[in-house]
């Protein structure tokens, strides 16, 4: 079994004393000690406000902080949550720590927490990010009830998000999930999600973790095993999500571990996600949370500069992978000033299929790629920048659905390049 | 051999807790008696405890199952004699066995003497025996105990046309002491049967003795007053008698109850039992830990009294909202079962007849600080009937054998008390005490052996106990020491097996020494103790440095 090497002996034995449990929830981690305590805290009351009798567990996944973050999570008393929010616990609550390695793999992180849910026999296992500081009590309880309740077995997120943020899920890889596989998940790639026991030990059987690009975006890879497992997946409201700082070399890291993930995902299940046409809603529990529409600074003739750069520079890369078509429209929009500029989404969902046909047939590194997305996302965000400044929420979701439209449209295109690039 | 006249008996007691109606019928009237309960007193001695507790067996309407005494100073004819009385008492003391029995003392019943006199008129020299007044508004701020029954703490009483006040039924009215002829009569009921022998009392109530406008009256200092002034009468002229107060409160509120060591020699600890039946499901140490964590300590002298079920109902009052739900939805899903904040049922059947959680809960019961009491029956697992009402499907016939009757009487079926239980799984054909007694491995006996041990040694009456926390919160483990004597008490209170690890590092070089089978287990070392326990397993373990 792969957890038994993956586990550590210690972590084996805290997990020998936790025992069977209901409700586990993960927590991977690297240097969140800014961020951690009240997040601690909000899945603390979370358990005791909403599963008072339900043996649960907090176990942490830690790649090698070097600020105490361990040591945060595991000292976190509830006593303390009880004098603060008055929720009593009938049970003893673990919350327990392991150092998977000295250096972050969200992967492997990941990969613990499932390996500690199917060890533990949880009937639902919950994964909140370490930095989600607007999490609240309630997430819990959202994540926990359809699986402990309504027996699904993904819970997807649907955050309250402002209007620019999220955008490579808005315009990638939403989009593009749904057009692949048919199921209208919002957060194909979540930074919290809940699962079932049954479905995250099918998952820990999974070739995933064998495949490196694979393996660091694990959570889109989890999310498309539950959509082709034909697994029961369901969407649940949250809440604002905290967009965390992010430098422009993290879009990158970003990209590999979403996009590539994704792109990598479309080999082996070809077989299914080619005869899928249109898409279909999941369910969707909860209120629905509006989108934020107060203003937020963003540098437009930046973006502008950086994809026309782009552009330039990477041509001879773009000739490998893109169609000669595709690339001259591309050169045509990099001349554009910020006032003309304008990527369409059918050009955009061009262009994503045909990077995804490229990686798929390994033209060049798969890394690069990757890599060599990054500008032309950027110059598609600025598109949507500029398309929803004064829009409002239902102009963003008219803006949304259209171009998820052109990516369902072009299905049919992208197996056309799959096949015979052209 | 006459019994010592040291109150220290109490700390190395097992108290068996009898109801004369229900143990034997030696008359044939259906109903159990003195006489009855005298000649099984080696049934008594053969379990191996070595303290009885009797309900109440006084003159009474009963109307509460005896609780509403009509005559402090006598014996209800149901029930035999005074004779008879003295007779069983003889027959206890000459077996080694104290005898404790009930002294109601908040109320009476509404047909005792004094009331009939209080009630007679507003002039009557016994109308300031019980508390009166012209509106049901006084002491406003005080709980109603019997929800499901009473609906003010004020009763009218149509003949002296006042109201009069009362913590119970209605058909009990409170004795009033703050009147000081109350107080020298209780004392003269208390003496008169201290004078033919007996061990001590069980206070009922004690909490609700004093009333004052403005407060719960509960747990005032006025009630303290009136249980030292008791108290101190004991202690003079009764050396070794004991009171055991009957005080359903938190283990803070509880603990003024033993003074310095000048109030009562006992008391139970209500808010233990609830959590033990919690932990027990939970599969979690912690609401029993908790508890104890929360109990303060008590003068050397005195000694709490820990019981798994009794005559009363299962007692959620010292819960909290959200136990009392789970206690509720786990160990009473049916309705039935319920009965004001608590659950009428018997220990068997409320751990579904599974021996293992049976024999864990007598085990922690044996273990834990204090002095056990057994409800009668349940040394054989006997079941009860949620469909006789009040509390008495709890108080049901004893099962002797599986013959007529199950051994309790020789009448009529018809004509017994109460039906006995005749259910397949827990009628008295299937559990009685004859059946048991020829079986090596049954309930009763290893209910003998348990005693047996725990008798073997002081350190479970009077030692201290030290909490081991191990990661494991699904065991429960402990040290009890007195003097020289250790020992490790360590409970699994899950279904399934676990493994432990104990930190005895304090205790290096020790060998353990099961108690039951008396094996040697390895020497404690330098690394924490491993043990691997079945589901609900226990072991008590001596200490020995050889």
């Amino acid at each position: 079994m792969a957890e038994e090497t993956l586990l550590a002996d210690d972590f084996l034995r805290q997990l020998i004393n936790v025992g069977e449990v209901d409700i586990l929830v993960g927590l991977p981690t690297h240097n969140n000690a800014k961020t951690i305590e009240p997040v601690i805290r909000a899945i603390q009351t979370g358990i005791l406000k909403c599963f008072p009798r339900e043996r649960a567990v907090i176990i942490n996944a830690d790649g090698g902080s070097q600020d105490r973050t361990p040591e945060l999570v595991v000292g976190a008393s509830i006593g303390d949550v009880w004098s603060a929010s008055k929720v009593y616990a009938l049970r003893t609550m673990h919350s327990i720590s392991t150092r998977y390695a000295r250096s972050p793999d969200p992967g492997t992180a990941l990969r613990t927490i499932l390996a500690a849910a199917d060890l533990l026999r949880a009937k639902a296992c919950v994964v909140v990010s370490p930095d989600s500081t607007t999490i609240e009590p309630d997430w819990i309880q959202r994540l926990v009830l359809p699986v402990y309740n309504d027996n699904f077995d993904l819970v997807s997120p649907i955050y309250r998000r402002q209007k620019f943020e999220g955008a490579l899920m808005r315009n990638l890889l939403y989009p593009m999930t749904r057009a692949i596989y048919g199921y209208r998940v919002r957060e194909p790639y979540a930074s919290e999600f809940g699962i079932s026991g049954r479905l995250a030990t099918d998952f820990l059987t999974k070739e995933t973790w064998n495949d490196e690009r694979s393996r660091i975006g694990a959570e889109i890879c989890l999310t498309i095993t539950a959509i082709t497992g034909k697994y029961r997946v369901c969407q649940s409201f949250l809440g604002p999500k905290a967009q965390p700082d992010r430098s422009a070399s993290d879009l990158v890291a970003a990209m590999r571990q979403t996009v590539g993930a994704l792109f990598s995902s479309l080999d082996s299940s070809f077989p299914l996600w080619s005869t899928i046409a249109g898409s279909q809603p999941v369910p969707t529990l909860g209120a629905p949370s509006e989108v934020m529409l107060e203003p937020v600074r963003v540098n437009r003739k930046r973006l502008r500069e950086m994809f026309a750069t782009g552009v330039a520079q990477l041509e001879p890369v773009f000739r490998s992978i893109l169609s000669a078509s595709t690339l001259f429209e591309l050169q045509r929009i990099a001349t554009l000033d910020v006032s003309e500029f304008n990527y369409p989404a059918d050009l955009w969902a061009k262009t994503v299929f045909e990077f995804a046909a490229s990686y798929h047939k390994s033209v060049i590194s798969r890394d690069h790629i990757v890599q060599a997305l990054v500008p032309l996302y950027r110059g598609r965000t600025l598109t949507l920048l500029l398309e929803s400044r004064d829009g409002s929420e239902e102009d963003i979701e008219k803006s949304l659905e259209s171009l998820c439209g052109e990516f369902e449209r072009l299905k049919p295109y992208l197996l056309e390049v799959w096949a015979d690039r052209k | 051999m006459p019994l010592k006249r040291d109150a220290g008996w109490a700390k190395e007691a097992i108290i068996y807790q009898v109801h004369v109606r229900a143990f034997f019928d030696s008359n044939g009237d259906g109903i159990g008696d003195f006489q009855g309960l005298a000649q099984r007193l080696d049934y008594v001695q053969e379990i191996g405890v070595n303290a009885i507790w009797l309900m109440p067996f006084f003159p009474s309407p009963l109307r509460d199952d005896g609780y509403d005494i009509s005559d402090y100073k006598s014996v209800h004819p149901i029930y035999g004699t005074l004779d008879d009385f003295k007779t069983f008492l003889s027959g206890a003391h000459d077996r080694g066995i104290r005898v404790l029995i009930e002294m109601v003392a908040n109320h009476t019943s509404d047909q005792h003497p004094w009331f009939v006199e209080s009630r007679a008129s507003q002039n009557n020299p016994k109308r300031d025996w019980y508390v009166w007044s012209d509106t049901d508004t006084r002491y406003r701020g005080t709980r109603i105990i019997f929800l499901d029954t009473e609906m003010s703490n004020w009763a009218w009483d149509p003949i002296s046309k006042s109201y009069y006040w009362h913590r119970f039924f209605s058909h009990q009215p409170d004795l009033n002491y703050d009147e000081p002829a109350v107080r020298d009569e209780m004392w003269n009921v208390m003496k008169f049967w201290l004078e033919l022998g007996v061990d001590g009392f069980r206070l009922d109530a004690v909490p609700y003795l004093i009333e004052r406008e403005g407060t719960s009256c509960e747990n005032l200092p006025e009630t303290h007053d009136v249980i030292r002034e008791l108290r101190k009468k004991v202690d003079d002229q009764f050396p070794g008698a004991i009171l055991l107060a009957e005080a359903n409160q938190w283990p803070a509120d509880l603990r003024p109850y033993f003074g310095n060591g000048d109030e009562f020699h006992m008391a139970f600890h209500f808010p233990l039992m609830p959590r033990m039946f919690m932990g027990l499901r939970l599969e979690d140490r912690k609401p029993i830990t908790e508890i104890l964590q929360q109990t303060p300590e008590i003068p050397a002298s005195c000694q709490w009294c820990l019981f798994l079920r009794n005559h009363d109902e299962l007692t959620l009052e010292m819960v909290t909202d959200i136990e009392r739900d789970y206690m509720y939805d786990i160990y009473a899903s049916d309705k039935t079962m319920r009965l004001n904040l608590g659950i009428r049922r018997r220990l068997a059947p409320l751990l579904d007849n599974d021996r293992r959680r049976i024999e864990l809960m007598n085990g922690m019961l044996m273990s834990l600080p204090g002095t056990p009491i057994i409800y009668y029956g349940d040394e054989i697992g006997m079941g009860d009937n949620i469909y006789l009402g009040d509390r008495n499907g709890v108080r049901t016939p004893m099962q002797w054998s599986g013959s007529w009757n199950g051994g309790f009487s020789t009448a009529d079926p018809e004509r017994l008390y109460s039906p006995p239980i005749l259910n397949p799984v827990y009628g008295y054909q299937a559990v009685n005490v004859l059946s048991q007694r020829r079986t090596e491995h049954s309930l009763f006996s290893w209910m003998k052996h348990i005693i047996r041990i725990r008798r073997s040694s002081p350190v479970f009456g009077a030692g201290s106990i030290e909490f081991l926390y191990p990661e494991n919160h699904r065991v429960l483990a402990y040290i009890r020491q007195l003097g020289k004597e250790t020992v490790l008490v360590v409970n699994n209170l899950s279904s399934a097996a676990q493994a432990v690890e104990l930190d005895l590092g304090r205790y290096k070089g020790n060998i353990l020494i099961e108690m039951f089978g008396r094996n040697v287990f390895p020497r404690i070392g330098d690394l924490p103790y491993l043990l691997t326990m079945g589901p609900y397993q226990f072991y008590w373990f001596r200490l020995r440095r050889i």
